[in-house]
């Protein structure tokens, strides 16, 4: 019998993040109704300021139907993505004690970080399921594909927050970089203006973060095409274009995981 | 029958840089400049062997180096040099009460301890009840470990250490805490593993502890193995060095 018994496999994996999950649901619940409140403030916050400014204006010219579901739908999806991140980013460095002091798997830190943004995300889907039943915006089976988008984001957000979380350990720089880039992708990837109003050579970069070909799909299966200018990863990258998405998906996550794994051997001694 | 642990000319040290290079500024301000270190020699050249149901002691003077080679023995630090060998299953548990959550309930902390050391979900339900009633905390299952006493969340603790199923313990200065019947009813657990044929380490400063328990103990000064054998041929030169520092 190896040494660390059943901690190993992808069953144990499995089991320590239903807990760890299953917990912080619970404890989101349970005597904090207002904590939960505040993690939908956030992205209703957004939501009502992006509004306000621009409804009327893509309105008027004709740019996007639907632009409070669109507008909900990228909020949602960006602050999934971006918390997830800023969750495991930090997590090793600030879970230093116990890294030193139990003998478990270390990436078990970063992803037990990022299952509780994944309860507050499915929370704050279902609040916001509300806005879209009173926009009579019909199910479709369609939708089905939904689940697997959103599996596509996950492990994109798992990647891109393993890599930066174990570059973290070494340059704490790091957490500042990611501060202004989430600032940046939050601008420059069309959350609430159709990605078609910026220049092709804009609209080529932008496509290269699968975040934009995730939160297009996603908007297209829902409410179908908003406008002419609501392009999706095929209309900039050809028919491959969601293949070389995914490959991009596949890349950070297997770049995350092995860098994760290489620099793990050494946090003990180093956070 | 392989030994239950088997090191051998394990090495390690620590650098401890004079100044800290954690910012990207000071790579490209001095790329050149070689940032000088500290060079601190926890171990040099360990070599021991364990024998499966052997309860092993390691004592020595502060700093010695003793935390650090439990932490290789457990995997969490990776030796310069040498090689560990173990033969069995490790408990995670090093020290006892880190991976405690202050803001859960005495519940759900059992519930991801357990999991985290590789229980399933039917495994812990089965153990629950003993830990608690082990532990004499049934009556605080419900209050937030941030009202609990350090005394009630060592007895937690090993209580919950003890449940999973392992072969090897490695224990890090643990009964320091803890009254006088709790440590009675830990010292009996140490009776009940000697009997089951489990290997038991313990680093400590507890001198009649070891005296009682160890069937054999390692002396460690500053980070070189000085002895080891039975207990009452080591305490004599522990006791110089730990006067003399």
């Amino acid at each position: 019998m190896d040494a660390r018994g059943r901690r190993t496999g992808v069953g144990y994996y499995l089991r320590v993040l239903r807990v760890v999950g299953g917990i912080e649901f619970k404890a989101k619940y349970a005597g904090a109704a207002l904590g939960y409140l505040w993690s939908l403030a956030k992205p209703l916050a957004y939501f009502g300021v992006l509004w306000l400014v621009f409804a009327h204006l893509l309105r008027t010219s004709n740019q996007t139907d639907n632009f409070t579901i669109f507008l909900l739908m990228g909020i949602l999806l960006y602050w999934f993505f971006v918390d997830s991140v800023s969750a495991m980013l930090p997590s090793v460095v600030e879970r230093g004690s116990i890294l030193r002091r139990l003998a478990f798997p270390p990436i078990l830190v970063p992803l037990s970080a990022s299952i509780g943004i994944c309860v507050t995300f499915f929370a704050n889907t279902s609040a916001i399921a509300v806005f879209i039943a009173a926009d009579r915006v019909t199910p479709h089976p369609v939708w089905l594909v939904l689940p697997l988008l959103l599996i596509e984001l996950y492990v994109f957000s798992v990647g891109v927050g393993l890599l930066l979380a174990a570059l973290f350990v070494r340059f704490r720089d790091v957490g500042q970089v990611w501060d202004l880039a989430s600032q940046l992708l939050f601008f420059a990837s069309a959350v609430f203006y159709p990605i078609g109003i910026v220049p092709e050579w804009a609209q080529k970069v932008a496509f290269l973060n699968p975040f934009l070909q995730i939160m297009q799909d996603a908007r297209h299966v829902v409410l179908g095409s908003s406008g002419p200018n609501d392009l999706s990863v095929t209309d900039v990258y050809g028919a491959w274009g969601r293949l070389f998405s995914i490959a991009i998906v596949a890349l950070v996550f297997v770049a995350g995981i092995s860098l994760f794994r290489r620099e793990s051997r050494f946090f003990a001694e180093r956070v | 029958m392989p030994a239950a642990i088997e090191v051998t000319g394990v090495s390690k040290s620590f650098r401890i840089p004079h100044e800290q290079r954690t910012y990207f500024k000071e790579y490209f301000l001095h790329p050149f400049r070689r940032t000088s270190y500290e060079r601190n020699d926890a171990l040099d050249d360990v070599s021991f062997t364990i024998e499966r149901g052997e309860f092993f002691g390691i004592f020595g003077p502060n700093g010695s180096g003793k935390s650090t080679l439990l932490r290789i023995l457990a995997g969490i630090y990776v030796p310069d040099a040498g090689r560990v060998r173990i033969t069995g299953r490790l408990s995670p548990f090093i020290e006892l009460g880190v991976g405690f959550n202050f803001e859960l309930n005495a519940r759900d902390n059992i519930r991801v301890n357990c999991a985290l050391a590789g229980l399933t979900t039917n495994e812990v339900a089965a153990r629950f009840d003993e830990i608690l009633a082990f532990a004499e905390l049934e009556r605080f299952v419900d209050q937030k470990l941030k009202n609990y006493s350090s005394g009630m969340l060592m007895r937690l603790a090993y209580s919950i250490a003890i449940q999973i199923p392992f072969d090897i313990l490695l224990l890090d200065e643990v009964l320091a805490v803890g009254d006088q019947s709790f440590q009675e009813k830990c010292f009996a657990t140490f009776e009940e593993f000697k009997q089951d044929g489990k290997t038991v380490i313990l680093v400590t400063h507890d001198l009649p502890l070891l005296s009682r328990f160890a069937d054999r103990v390692l002396l460690l000064e500053h980070g070189v193995v000085s002895g080891v054998g039975p207990f009452d041929e080591l305490v004599d030169a522990y006791r110089e060095s730990a006067l003399v520092g």
